[in-house]
């Protein structure tokens, strides 16, 4: 009997060590494959490039970082079952992540029901921090309200009366959409939008599109094509000197170098648009030093926006556990709230109400340089909501 | 979400002026004829070998990629890079069907389809690493970049240039199917190729040929197409599934339904994102739906005998 407890209580001592020596485990996914992979993989770099430097200054609360990495696939369906299984199997102790907004939505719907904090680094759709909006989800990245407000207000200084507006039909291109026409009566009272049209996401054809924007007569276009759509559209209405006539205000963060470097000389006139991050402009003293990390790490000087994204929401976890002193999810999710830490994008605070960080965006015309083969923003202009 | 109401009614498309149909016509032929040039490979192969051919959609991002490698980043023209991709897609075909594929013929149809999905993912893996996952653009070659002025309608001059390449595509097709021995050859291995083999014909070695021809085309399609869209991981997907639509709406095997399929598929897709832009997700599967309510063995197809 005697044996038995001491046994017992050696059990207990052992166990309790072994919980002080275990890793915390992060638990992220991004679209590894397909489509999203475009955005997905950067982010993923710069997600462990955070992790590295948190593990080579000794981790979290002393404790060593296991990133646990899976493919969302640009799919809400996927996305949900990893997620569940990296925290019923892997026991993660935190969740980031997510591209596409359809699947920041279900990856917060697990956050909802597992109880576990997710932070979600790229996801805009504004319903994330409003209607769905719950004790365990935070936002590190920009919303729709807020690329929309912004857009509505280049759309006023830019003197746009006839608008067309071009959004993807899905989560992010109609939550993109209510941003804009919510701030569109205050910046620009006079403009009317002439032309709302809504391809698919994944569209590569934009040939039914193009003629009735052109035929529209609008002097601008308040676009949401990101990525490989706005360059599958910009391919088929170049030729038809669309962008000679029309003034072209993007969200989706066309104005960032992926985009940018790959078109050179494909890259239309006309065109004003967002990054996060753009390598050859920091608005903070860190980012130089951050940059040249990265760079470093993915061995080119010029560095894709994304990984900054991915750097920031391991910031925020590994800052929110070192503030609660655990990784208890409640006690995570209320230093989450009003936490404020210094990025390579400048200081940032997480709203105690919103669970929106605010983060803002460089903004600015694409323009040609002499001594560069590719555009460059400029002058890029750091917008952060107020 | 009432966002719905801020939509304009396209009172400019309803009527529809003669300068926008000329011009929705034209774009619905250009991507029929891209699309014909892919599908076609499928068709063949499928009216052949009686596979199921799912990497075809692969074989067609190759072809993009490998443009992509050779026209941009080794600065060679773009039509050396087109004829590189089908080159490289005929060769990857052809070790393909020598070494694994041709082993397959006898068994069942489900061994087929596994193999070829099998394929898919080996060459996604492939493609990531050989190209990475970063966006790619090819540009127009010279002279194609801009448009012409027909005084009521511009139209783009590479699309044009689609619109002529696709037809010289069937017809050479026809001339080789139906017009030399060889052809006569090919189409008596769909009827009888225990018959074909007896009477000396090296059978295995013409199925080896049409997998590399018809592979060879979707690499071609995947080239031709590089310039005007946006080349990413995950083209292929939504590919394989309009080949399959267009083989299936003309007939299985048959090379000239391909191209009515095809025709079919670019006007529908066309004319219909304008007119029902609700609808464009639905549109291709929709025309599948009808056509084969009306021909249950598509357009140009014969019902099989037996069945």
């Amino acid at each position: 009997m005697k044996y038995s407890v001491m046994l017992a209580a050696v059990g207990v001592f052992a166990a309790g060590a072994a919980v002080a020596q275990q890793p915390i485990r992060i638990g992220v996914l991004y679209p590894l494959t397909g489509g999203g992979a475009v955005y997905g993989v950067p982010a993923m770099a710069g997600h462990q490039l955070a992790v590295e430097e948190l593990n080579a200054k000794g981790g979290i609360l002393g404790r060593k970082i296991e990133s646990i990495e899976r493919d969302d696939k640009l799919n809400p369906a996927s996305a949900s079952s990893t997620m569940k299984e990296l925290i019923t199997k892997d026991k993660v102790d935190i969740v980031l992540g997510g591209l596409a907004s359809s699947v920041g939505l279900a990856m917060s719907e697990v956050s909802k029901q597992e109880k576990v904090v997710y932070i979600s680094t790229i996801p805009k759709s504004i319903q994330i921090t409003t209607d769905k909006l719950h004790k365990y989800v935070f936002r590190t990245s920009a919303n729709t309200d807020q690329e929309g407000d912004t857009m509505a207000m280049l759309a006023g200084k830019n003197k746009l009366s006839k608008i067309c507006h071009l959004e993807l039909d899905y989560a992010y291109g109609n939550d993109l959409e209510v941003g804009i026409l919510k701030a569109l009566p205050k910046y620009a009272p006079d403009a009317k939008i002439v032309l709302t049209l809504k391809p698919k996401l994944g569209a590569t054809d934009f040939n039914p599109f193009i003629p009735q924007v052109m035929a529209a007569g609008c002097d601008g276009v308040l676009s949401g094509l990101w990525g490989p759509h706005f360059v599958s559209w910009v391919k088929q209405a170049a030729p038809l000197g669309f962008f000679n006539k029309i003034k072209w205000i993007s969200g989706g963060e066309i104005g960032s170098h992926e985009i940018a470097g790959e078109l050179k000389g494909e890259y239309p006139d006309n065109v004003i648009s967002n990054a996060y991050e753009l390598w050859y402009h920091g608005n903070d003293p860190s980012h130089a030093a951050f940059q040249a990390r990265l760079a470093k790490k993915l061995n080119t000087q010029e560095t894709p926006q994304w990984a900054a994204l991915g750097y920031i929401g391991v910031m925020y976890a590994a800052a929110a556990m070192e503030k609660a002193k655990s990784t208890d999810p409640d006690k995570v999710a209320e230093a989450l709230e009003g936490l404020s830490i210094g990025t390579p994008v400048g200081k940032l605070t997480i709203d105690a109400k919103t669970h929106q960080a605010n983060i803002g965006q460089f903004w600015g015309p694409m323009v040609k340089k002499p001594d560069r083969a590719y555009r460059i923003m400029e002058p890029a202009e750091y917008i952060q909501p107020k | 979400m009432s966002v719905t109401e801020w939509r304009v009614p396209s009172h400019e498309i309803a009527s529809m002026t003669l300068t926008m149909f000329t011009l929705n016509a034209f774009y619905g032929l250009a991507l029929a004829m891209n699309m014909f040039i892919i599908a076609s490979g499928l068709n063949l192969i499928f009216g052949v070998l009686r596979v199921i051919n799912f990497a075809h959609g692969m074989f067609y991002m190759f072809g993009a990629y490998i443009t992509f490698t050779v026209a941009k980043s080794w600065g060679a023209p773009f039509f050396v890079g087109v004829l590189a991709a089908a080159a490289a897609l005929g060769l990857i075909a052809f070790a393909i069907e020598r070494l694994l594929l041709r082993h397959l013929y006898d068994k069942e149809h489900l061994m087929q389809l596994l193999f070829t999905f099998a394929l898919v993912l080996l060459m996604s893996d492939a493609a990531k690493m050989i190209w990475g996952t970063d966006q790619y653009s090819v540009g127009y070659p010279p002279g194609m970049g801009g448009a012409i002025d027909l005084g009521f309608v511009v139209l783009p001059q590479y699309q044009l240039f689609l619109c002529a390449i696709g037809p010289l595509i069937a017809v050479a097709m026809w001339l080789l199917v139906d017009r030399t021995r060889w052809g006569r050859v090919v189409r008596a291995a769909t009827q009888d190729r225990e018959m074909l083999a007896a009477l000396g014909v090296n059978v295995p070695m013409v199925y080896a040929a049409v997998f590399t021809i018809g592979s060879a085309l979707a690499g071609v399609g995947g080239a031709l197409a590089a310039p005007r869209i946006a080349l990413v991981p995950g083209m292929d997907a939504t590919i394989i599934n309009e080949c399959f639509i267009i083989v299936i709406i003309g007939g299985l095997g048959n090379m000239w339904g391909s191209f009515l399929g095809a025709l079919a598929f670019g006007f529908v897709v066309q004319f219909g994102t304008v007119l029902a832009p609700n609808w464009q997700d639905v549109l291709p599967y929709l025309l599948m739906l009808v056509v084969l309510l009306i021909r249950p063995w598509g357009l140009l197809g014969r019902p099989e005998a037996g069945h």
